[in-house]
């Protein structure tokens, strides 16, 4: 059987994949996948858990499912969000929306 | 005990505020989506105002639904907190969005989604479960970024939000990752069994305990802005419009502090004093930072942003350095103050920057000369922030001040005092502008609405009463056992 560390291991990838995504990407489109990957690195986490962890029980499943909607709402206000700045600015490279700074 | 025969009506107040949240909701679409609508207004104020007192009726007795959620003196005074706070977020709101500038904003929906952020808030510090938590935390945050960017044709308030949804979306994602461990190790999402396995497990896990508290400890710390998770704050303060600008500093930090108690002291409570010392450090950093960049601020609602950070600086001390009930007090009585404070010059703000039409700190010029009142009301409110003497936020400042000295953490309380004594220059550099400088030739008297003048007043007179007898809540506070709910 595959050890537990293994999937850790794997969310932990994904983890930092999708935060360096956040960080760098321009395309705020890709932005929100990224963070859509880290989210779903956490779902990993947990049902590794919940079925092959020290104490593996349904608990975790659970879990995954309120952070799966959770995920899910979170994503559509993002997008509307987009969409309401794109008509207002033409645009959603991150770097042209700099209206507020310091 | 199962969910079934669980006592559900300890959750009473929450389910009255979702069904007349919906019932605001419904009517809105009743009365067509646009034009205004301030019975709506009053609606939602009553309806918080009922929840309120529900709260204090159906929460004054300890009990738990299958620890998951949980009633106790904790979660009543923080529901109580919240409940004042979005009402009075209200009330500043619908004098803004009475006005001509604002009228793209639709009313009704504006309103149940600020109710909604009062029941996510009111889940949140009621929870003994992570996955409640989460689920609190994330229906305060969706309907935050929501209420963000509700000028949808306003480019600072779009702009606004889409930084509050992916910087808030990061630390949601931090928060989980987290807690994930937490329950790999425990194999329970309960706070309780966590709090019970927490102290072996550290002896053995060391690393990976730890690890999850700091991935926590940012998450939250996003929530309630501390350094250095707090570079969202400015901007997104800046650019939403001015009320939820207030709720953002006011509900949902004060929020964010209920849940980082409930959570670290019942989670992590049996290694405190592994992390006291982290939670230290980021408060006096957080202190420094805040003091010093609000130092050179010229807008306003900026200005706030990092008043607050220091703020949160200022109740993140009692954290590090007293365990239990007294620590508990002195946020609670801080966080009381801290409302009032904030809360009294928002509304201030509000008036004064829709007035001018910016939120440069000139837009305060000769303001005793236009409205003395509020002049003077905001002079306090301000003074209470900087905390000086006869005022609410000196009397909770010195108390966590002397917690400090009393945990044996003095650098930490010398810290307090000094960027105290800085922040007395950014607040006096609004007071210069109302009472020293002419008003600017464009600008009239200033009329004080009903709604307003209600905000201002109660503020006032709390930020002041409890300045003068903070024993009228203390004593209150003395009598609880905070989290007993078990």
């Amino acid at each position: 059987m595959v050890p537990v560390t293994f999937f850790l291991a794997l969310a932990a990838i994904l983890f930092c994949i999708g935060l360096y995504g956040v960080l760098t990407r321009r395309h705020l489109v890709i932005v929100l996948v990224c963070i859509e990957l880290m989210l779903n690195s956490v779902n990993i986490n947990l049902v590794a858990f919940s079925a092959i962890g020290p104490f593996a029980n349904i608990t975790g499943q659970v879990f995954t499912l309120f952070v799966i909607t959770v995920a899910a709402a979170e994503a559509a206000v993002g997008l509307a969000i987009l969409i309401a700045l794109y008509r207002n600015r033409n645009s959603i490279d991150v770097i042209k929306h700099d209206l507020l700074r310091w | 005990m199962t969910a079934f025969d669980a006592n559900w009506s300890l959750m009473t107040p929450e389910i009255v505020l979702a069904a007349l949240a919906l019932l605001v909701f419904t009517i809105d679409f009743m009365t067509g989506i646009h034009g205004k609508k301030p019975f709506i207004g009053r609606l939602s104020v009553l309806s918080l105002l009922v929840t309120a007192v529900l709260v204090v009726v159906t929460n004054s007795t300890s009990g738990s639904i299958a620890e998951v959620f949980v009633v106790d003196p904790f979660a009543m005074v923080f529901k109580l907190i919240i409940l004042i706070g979005v009402a009075m977020v209200i009330l500043i709101s619908m004098n803004f969005l009475d006005r001509e500038r604002n009228a793209e904003v639709y009313q009704g929906e504006y309103y149940s989604i600020m109710l909604f952020a009062a029941l996510g808030a009111m889940i949140m510090v009621s929870s003994a479960d992570l996955i409640t938590l989460f689920i609190g935390l994330e229906i305060l945050s969706i309907s935050s970024y929501v209420l963000a960017g509700f000028k949808k044709y306003s480019r600072p308030s779009t702009e606004a939000a889409i930084k509050y949804v992916v910087l808030g979306g990061t630390a949601s994602a931090f928060i989980l990752y987290g807690m994930s461990f937490l329950y790999g190790l425990t194999g329970s999402t309960s706070l309780l069994e966590i709090g019970q396995a927490i102290p072996m497990l550290f002896e053995e896990y060391t690393f990976v305990v730890m690890m999850s508290f700091l991935f926590m400890l940012a998450g939250f710390g996003f929530k309630i802005s501390i350094v250095p998770f707090h570079m969202w704050a400015p901007d997104v303060y800046e650019g939403a419009p001015t009320p939820v600008t207030a709720f953002l500093s006011v509900v949902s930090k004060l929020a964010g502090f209920g849940i980082i108690l409930r959570v670290f002291f019942l989670g992590f409570g049996g290694v405190y004093q592994e992390w006291a010392f982290i939670i230290a450090v980021i408060a006096a950093i957080t202190m420094i930072a805040g003091n010093f960049i609000a130092l050179t601020q010229t807008n306003v609602k900026r200005l706030m942003a990092y008043s607050g950070i220091a703020q949160a600086g200022y109740l993140l001390v009692p954290v590090a350095t007293v365990v239990g009930d007294v620590g508990i007090n002195m946020i609670v009585f801080y966080s009381v103050a801290y409302l009032m404070m904030t809360l009294g010059a928002f509304a201030v703000i509000t008036l004064v920057t829709e007035d001018t039409g910016t939120s440069d700190l000139s837009s305060f010029a000769g303001l005793y000369q236009r409205a003395p009142y509020l002049a003077i009301a905001m002079t306090v409110f301000l003074v209470s922030l900087a905390g000086l003497p006869l005022t609410a936020g000196f009397i909770g400042k010195a108390y966590i001040f002397f917690g400090a000295v009393a945990g044996e953490m003095l650098w930490l309380a010398i810290i307090m005092i000094v960027t105290s004594v800085i922040s007395f220059f950014y607040y006096f550099g609004f007071i210069k502008q109302m009472f020293m400088t002419d008003p600017r030739p464009n600008d009239k008297e200033l009329a004080v609405p009903g709604s307003m003048q209600t905000v201002v007043t109660v503020s006032l007179a709390v930020t002041v009463i409890l300045g003068i007898l903070p024993g009228l809540v203390l004593d209150i506070f003395n009598t609880f056992n905070w989290m007993a709910f078990f």
